[in-house]
């Protein structure tokens, strides 16, 4: 294998552009009904890296911001990955005024500084649902989801420390911005990494897609 | 009679998607353009009896093409094709002038009726 | 059938709602811990047993849930717990409430569409325990049980950045046992431990809950004291300094007169930060130590001794 560009046909690409497309489109709209923030996604970037590019690439997507939080979901069905959430610090506080604080269960474990991780978690674990969810029902899969981790660092930390190295081969990665209507400040990065063992269904699936119409 | 057919979409599987869910056994005449821009410009060449436009589109969008097609031709008849099917978009294109709004991914189903309705309107019928 | 039996052995609870909230299946662990048998909840809506959880937040995971598939995680760390359970009998004296860590994902229906969500509701109350007990002990002082230096390092610099925003005093009192070398040479490190415990137990005796006290060297302890000023500061370190003078310790029918100094200091405008004030203690105690030991000296640029 030495260019990952020739694992997708031309058409192929096409069709996994607009598969995106509708899927955060859809996305976009549901979210408004669910969490009532209208979130804006930008057109997915679609792009092929091997191994230490994608490193690489990743470390030099997250320089949008001195101090990040990240949150970190993986997704497992045939199309399996990763998911990473990049907000600027400060987000938290804008998500909190958005959604209003309510605090669920009896019993709170923690005071009041992890609610704004909370609320990162819990917002950053539905947006990611929501476009992973409306990618997997049009190519017809079903997904489950790990835990989300949030990862509080600046920059450099997040360099140093490894956390983004990606040890797979082949990687996709599908690039979108969004942005809350309502708090125009509140714009990060949507990252979703798949690895190779997807790519083969992955091709399958999004030709299933195409052939379903007409 | 609808012949002439503007598919405008910058993802060109999205124009063929189109044909491939527009109802079999017609001869239609298509045109295609990948921006708002080119769309814009291809109506006044070209003068549909039908457009189908997307909305998100680099260069131009989906909202201004919309508009200047109209502009240039008030009985313009506009199928607004998204995935983003928000309250606020649907007004805004409605005001803009837009026919009708298709869910997308489209289905043979509603591209038809789609076009169904957009033949009543043609022939001055009542609006469906 | 197979699947029920899965459902009732698991040693998790399991609960499946419709889109109303409606209750369509109650496990036997949820029956066993929440003393509701399934019979008597299905059918009915979750919140009617259960009012707590009919809020904004819960409503709006769910709700992504059914709409997108995705899951929701309520972890123990965030949210405690959801269902006031009792713990397992075993653990019930160390803690309140069962602790849990609760998953809500969607069940879909044969024609691919969601229409039910599942909740799983684990306990995680020994692991919670567990952990509790390492933090602890990595805060303490093994042989004192006192806080280990540097979690009164942490815990200080909290407590100064307190004591300035809200302009609130702020004193601490450095100590440390006299002539504590000579004790160990001469009756054996066994007892001088024994001394350094009788010591810190005296030490927490005489402090309030909301005082801190660590041992902060081999022989040295530090308490902060929040809420006081020089002068309760100096009245307490006296106090103490007595109670220390007087504990009469006996090593093989021998006494051993322990005494120790003490150096006080208030949290002043003119610090930048705690170790300032750790300095001003630490100076004031070498000033107790200087002027004759078993004494109490307050921190001033020029320091005098408190007469005791």
């Amino acid at each position: 294998m030495s260019e990952p560009g020739y694992l997708f046909t031309e058409e192929e690409a096409d069709i996994l552009q607009e598969v995106m497309n509708i899927a955060f489109g859809k996305a976009s709209a549901e979210l408004a009904e669910v969490i009532d923030i209208t979130v804006i996604l930008s057109v997915p970037e679609i792009r092929l890296f091997r191994g230490e590019k994608l490193h690489c690439y990743l470390i030099d997507q997250m320089r949008f911001a001195e101090r990040l939080s990240l949150v970190e979901q993986g997704f497992i069905g045939r199309f399996r990955g990763s998911a990473l959430l990049g907000f600027p610090q400060g987000a938290e506080e804008c998500i909190l005024r958005l959604m209003g604080e309510e605090e669920l269960g009896e019993d709170v474990a923690e005071g009041p500084s992890s609610l704004g991780c909370e609320a990162l978690l819990e917002v950053g674990n539905i947006l990611i649902g929501a476009c992973i969810g409306k990618l997997s029902e049009l190519l017809k899969d079903y997904v489950t989801y790990t835990p989300p981790r949030l990862l509080v660092e600046d920059y450099h930390a997040l360099v140093d420390g490894g956390l983004l190295a990606r040890a797979d081969d082949v990687g996709i990665t599908m690039k979108t911005m969004f942005s809350f209507e309502e708090a125009e400040s509140v714009t990060g990065y949507l990252f979703l990494l798949t690895d190779e063992s997807s790519l083969s269904w992955l091709k399958q699936a999004l030709n299933d897609y195409l052939d379903s119409f007409g | 009679m609808i012949r002439k057919l503007l598919i405008v979409d910058d993802s060109p599987i999205a124009r063929k998607i189109t044909r491939k869910c527009l109802p079999d056994g017609r001869d239609f005449d298509i045109r295609e353009a990948g921006n708002g821009q080119e769309g814009v410009d291809l109506y006044g060449q070209e003068r549909p009896d039908c457009t189908f436009l997307d909305l998100t589109m680099p260069v131009m969008d989906g909202f201004e093409a919309l508009a200047r097609i109209m502009q240039q031709d008030p009985d313009a008849l506009v199928i607004v094709c998204t995935a983003d099917v928000q309250e606020k978009v649907l007004q805004r294109v409605a005001n803009l002038g837009a026919f009708r709004v298709i869910k997308k991914p489209p289905s043979k189903e509603n591209i038809t009726r789609a076009l169904e309705l957009a033949e009543a309107r043609q022939q001055g019928g009542a609006d469906a | 059938m197979i699947e029920q039996q899965i459902l009732d052995t698991i040693n998790v609870g399991i609960i499946v709602l419709d889109a109303d909230f409606i209750v369509r299946q109650w496990n036997r662990w949820m029956a066993q811990y929440s003393g509701i048998e399934p019979e008597a909840i299905r059918g009915q809506s979750l919140f009617d047993h259960y009012p707590h959880l009919d809020n904004v937040k819960f409503r709006r995971n769910c709700k992504a849930v059914l709409r997108f598939g995705n899951f929701c995680f309520f972890s123990q760390k965030l949210h405690g717990h959801l269902f006031s359970f009792r713990p397992s009998s075993t653990l019930r004296g160390e803690m309140e409430f069962m602790q849990q860590n609760c998953t809500v994902g969607p069940l879909y229906s044969d024609d691919r569409e969601i229409r039910h969500l599942f909740i799983s509701v684990e306990d995680v109350t020994e692991a919670v325990l567990y952990q509790n007990r390492l933090v602890e002990m990595n805060r303490r002082d093994a042989l004192t049980g006192l806080f280990n230096r540097r979690y009164l390092n942490q815990r200080l610099v909290e407590e100064f950045e307190r004591a300035r925003r809200y302009r609130r005093p702020l004193s601490l009192i450095m100590t440390d046992i006299d002539h504590f070398k000579r004790i160990n040479d001469t009756y054996g490190h066994q007892f001088g431990d024994q001394v350094i415990r009788a010591v810190a137990a005296t030490l927490t005796a005489g402090l309030r809950k909301v005082d801190g006290a660590a041992r902060y060297g081999g022989e040295e302890f530090c308490c902060y004291l929040p809420e006081t000023d020089g002068d309760g500061a100096v009245g307490v370190a006296e106090r103490l300094r007595q109670r220390v003078a007087q504990l009469g310790l006996v090593h093989e029918s021998v006494a051993v007169p322990v005494t120790m100094s003490f150096g006080v200091a208030v949290a002043q405008a003119a610090m930048g930060d705690h170790e300032s004030l750790l300095k001003a203690a630490d100076d004031a105690l070498y000033q107790a130590k200087h002027n004759g030991r078993n004494q109490v000296c307050r921190f001033s640029p020029n320091p005098q001794t408190v007469d005791g």
